[in-house]
């Protein structure tokens, strides 16, 4: 910041105290929103809308690298790894409010206290004391400093990043990864499986020759019996009574069907897609 | 500061033109309700009925995106070291070269547990 | 950035090649006229693409193509533009309203973004203001396509989750974890890119390539870069997102109207985007190709616009070439080509161009040849790998005594045949079963109509 405003002329400084003080705005109602609303995936969102509000906060203090790999890592990586969770777990769910693990109240609060001591040391700390300017001694953009820090004075922990990633790595593994017994099939292995069930080429596409083209009518045989196989095995338990026979007994195969008359218009596919 | 502004004035072109043809597109269109329209389209069967709770999705997503994590923070780092390697020297190489072996390593790992097969 | 920031850049840079300086001290006017032409080009090019893609994939067919509306059919984008607007905007039952509509805004904002830190040429006159062509720079202009292109990600994830639809569901999740593979190998890609040019700057990359493009100097970045741009957007052959033979439209299947029209948007101007990166990072940007570039006035003026239109819509055309050519490929091979292929090279690619610039530099260490070897064992283990993976394969496709043969006996049929085939007295083979004149109408041709 104080780089900045000392480098910057007037109209910048208040540009960038405007800015921060929207911003602040939009991050701390964000913030109280994603606690508030009640789905997971909107919860995510407001974090995400968080996450940006401090980007642009780094880019306005002169942090481009930053303000940057802040986007890229939290809202385009872990965000994302969010979402899927989210999604994971049932996309539809709202949070439950039955507490499950013992004493979560008071962890929760004790952790609460931490991290208000926490942020009451390190705020005051800057505010009180002198903050440090930006030492002009790493180079000039802030993406050499970065590096030179990185590279140079902060070696160890850089490396042992390395190490936490392999961790993370690992944890992933172990809690999502299902172990394959059997070697997977190859298409060779379906197509001899297939062949030695007897039946060579799929189910009869349904609705052919039937008295609709609607997917829960079944094919007709060549006797005119209708051939339940053809019908999606879905849509039976989901349908429920109606049994996905139309052919009344004694009645001919309905080759005439086929060719007008009687066939429902078939329901528009999509509306407004443009064909490419 | 002002190396931004051409970049939120696009963003905010931008934004406005997509608001404003979303927001004429339900303007401009007919209105015809229409019970089935509404449905969501699985290929003309019935819909699928929401499973309580929602659905689900393969836990596969979840080791892609973690692994994709590690990248990315692998990527971050290599940014700054490739645009100050003459200045780091050897000194950089080495240690760029033991952290990625680094990564490599849970990379070697979870190729090897199966964790790349997607079926 | 500071000022002494802006100055070194300054004055390390020559001529009216554009600096970060440049971008500090434009003028508001000026701002608003760039961004303008920006929107105006992004927009227009979709809409030339619309026309082209349809154009050139019809002659690949051998058919004429949209040839109604206008001289060649030239108009037939501005139809479909009309056309989308009028028609039904239907928000599904059980979709997230609120998400849903903001879905496709983000695609289309994000897309936009992306093109702003794209260079098109040096320095030129406007209205008597030097100005570079050139929207902005940062320091790190690289990384907003990046971080636009990972936000991007979101307008396919929420569009499939909003509508609250399996197949959306289940495209968006194959896009997400499509889109975040190739990012990485894409961004890896990047890395030899900044190693040779010493920043991060478009500007600067561009103007790095003074002596020869990067294409000649990192072969393998740039094939690997065209893979990622196609695998990032989503286009054939790594459509799989959108296969409608399994999911419908995918992560859209249930956008309709202008909703739907801004994922299409935001799908072409990706794709100008990406290919205008590729002419940046690799192909000199808007330098003038070799033998032009020997007139001395090729590099100066409106002429390198000209370049840089030429390259990128050489890249956009091959874009269209891969999808009148290629089939679509499976999921897993389109995940294994970005995991198991992309980023191991990608990465021993990296290191391998970091020693050979060492030894370049000169930088005096033993350590260099440890390095050195150390590359090598990995590009051996790679190899392995890849050799025990391909044996693997081989011994699984091989014919076994286990797979099963299938036994159809018919009688009369004193051996099985390797492939089934029915019966050869069937009834209707021989006319046997089936009485002349059973139904009361003689047989009538079904045509369908």
């Amino acid at each position: 910041m104080t780089g900045v405003l000392a480098a910057g002329t007037n109209t910048d400084s208040v540009a960038v105290e405007t800015v921060f003080w929207i911003l602040a705005v939009v991050a701390v109602a964000a913030a109280l929103a994603m606690i508030l609303v009640r789905r997971a995936v909107h919860c995510a969102i407001m974090l995400a809308v968080v996450m940006l509000c401090l980007a642009t906060m780094y880019a306005m203090q002169g942090a481009p690298f930053l303000a940057f790999v802040q986007i890229i890592v939290y809202t385009g990586a872990v965000l994302m790894l969010f979402l899927f969770v989210i999604m994971l777990i049932g996309i539809t769910a709202a949070d439950s409010i039955v507490e499950t693990i013992k004493g979560q109240r008071l962890a929760a609060g004790l952790a609460a206290i931490g991290l208000l001591v926490l942020l009451a040391l390190g705020i005051g700390h800057a505010a009180i004391g002198p903050a440090a300017p930006p030492s002009p001694k790493y180079g000039s953009g802030n993406l050499t400093g970065i590096a030179t820090l990185i590279f140079t004075t902060y070696v160890f922990p850089f490396e042992v990043t390395g190490a936490l990633l392999i961790t993370a790595a690992l944890g992933a593994m172990v809690l999502a990864h299902r172990e394959r017994i059997a070697p997977r099939p190859t298409q060779r292995d379906l197509a001899a499986r297939r062949l030695a069930s007897g039946q060579v080429v799929g189910d009869p596409p349904p609705g052919i020759y039937a008295l609709h083209d609607s997917a829960d009518r079944p094919a007709l045989l060549p006797d005119g019996s209708p051939a339940a196989s053809s019908v999606s095995s879905v849509l039976n338990p989901r349908t429920g009574t109606e049994p996905p026979q139309v052919v009344r007994p004694g009645e001919k195969p309905q080759l005439e069907a086929a060719d007008g008359g009687e066939r429902e218009p078939a329901p528009s596919a999509g509306s407004g897609r443009a064909e490419s | 500061m002002r190396l931004y502004l051409p970049i939120f004035i696009l963003a905010l072109l931008g934004f406005g033109f997509a608001s404003f043809s979303v927001f004429m597109g339900t303007r401009l269109g007919p209105k015809r309700w229409n019970r089935a329209k509404l449905e969501s389209y699985e290929s003309g069967i019935e819909p699928t009925p929401h499973p309580p709770g929602g659905g689900r999705i393969p836990v596969k997503y979840y080791v892609t995106a973690m692994l994709f994590i590690v990248f990315d923070i692998e990527i971050i780092f290599l940014y700054p070291w490739a645009v100050t390697f003459n200045k780091l020297g050897a000194f950089g190489l080495v240690e760029m070269v033991t952290f990625v072996i680094t990564v490599l390593v849970a990379y070697a790992y979870v190729w090897r547990r199966g964790g790349l097969e997607w079926d | 950035m500071t000022d002494q920031g802006m100055l070194q850049h300054l004055l390390a840079a020559p001529g009216t090649e554009p600096t970060l300086a440049s971008f500090n001290t434009e003028i508001w006017w000026m701002v608003l006229l760039k961004a303008g032409m920006v929107f105006a080009f992004l927009l227009l090019t979709t809409i030339f693409m619309i026309w082209f893609e349809r154009r050139v994939i019809g002659r690949m067919q051998n058919r004429p193509g949209p040839n109604r509306a206008g001289p060649f059919g030239l108009l037939q984008p501005v139809a479909d533009a009309l056309k989308l607007p009028l028609k039904e905007d239907i928000i599904p039952r059980s979709a997230d309203k609120l998400i849903f509509v903001i879905a496709p805004v983000i695609s289309a904002t994000m897309a936009f973004i992306g093109f702003s830190v794209i260079p098109w040429g040096p320095e030129v006159s406007i209205f008597h203001h030097q100005t570079p062509l050139q929207l902005a720079d940062l320091p790190v202009a690289v990384l907003v396509i990046l971080a636009m292109s990972s936000i991007g990600v979101y307008g396919l994830v929420l569009a499939g989750w909003a509508s609250g639809s399996p197949y959306s569901l289940l495209g968006a999740l194959r896009s997400a974890a499509q889109v975040i593979s190739y990012e990485i190998a894409m961004g890896l890609a990047f890395v030899a890119v900044f190693l040779y040019a010493g920043s991060l700057s478009t500007s600067a990359i561009v103007a790095a390539q003074n002596n020869g493009w990067f294409f000649w100097e990192l072969p393998v970045s740039f094939v690997i870069y065209l893979f990622t741009m196609v695998g990032e957007t989503n286009r054939l052959p790594f459509d799989l997102p959108e296969g409608e033979g399994e999911l419908v439209a995918g992560y859209h299947t249930e956008y309709s109207s202008m909703k739907f029209a801004m994922f299409y948007l935001a799908e072409y101007i990706n794709m100008t985007t990406v290919a205008a990166l590729a002419t940046t990072l690799f192909l000199g940007g808007w330098r003038a190709p070799w033998p032009i570039s020997l007139w001395s006035g090729a590099n100066t003026g409106w002429w390198p616009l000209l370049w840089f239109l030429i390259k990128v819509f050489i890249l956009l055309f091959g874009y269209v070439w891969l999808r009148g050519t290629l089939p679509r490929v499976r999921y897993d091979q389109l995940m294994a080509l970005g995991w198991k292929v992309l980023i191991p090279v990608s990465i021993v690619w990296i290191l391998f161009i970091a020693v050979i610039r060492a030894w370049k530099l000169n930088f005096n260490s033993t350590a260099i040849y440890a390095v050195a070897g150390l590359v090598f064992v990995l590009l051996i283990i790679m190899v392995m790998a890849w050799d025990e993976a391909a044996q693997q394969r081989a011994a699984r496709n091989a014919p076994t005594e286990a797979s099963p043969q299938p036994a159809v006996a018919g009688p009369g049929q004193p051996a099985a045949p390797a492939f089934p085939v029915p019966p050869l007295d069937l009834p209707h083979y021989h006319g046997t079963g089936v009485e002349p004149g059973n139904s009361a109408t003689p047989a009538r041709e079904v045509t369908g109509a």
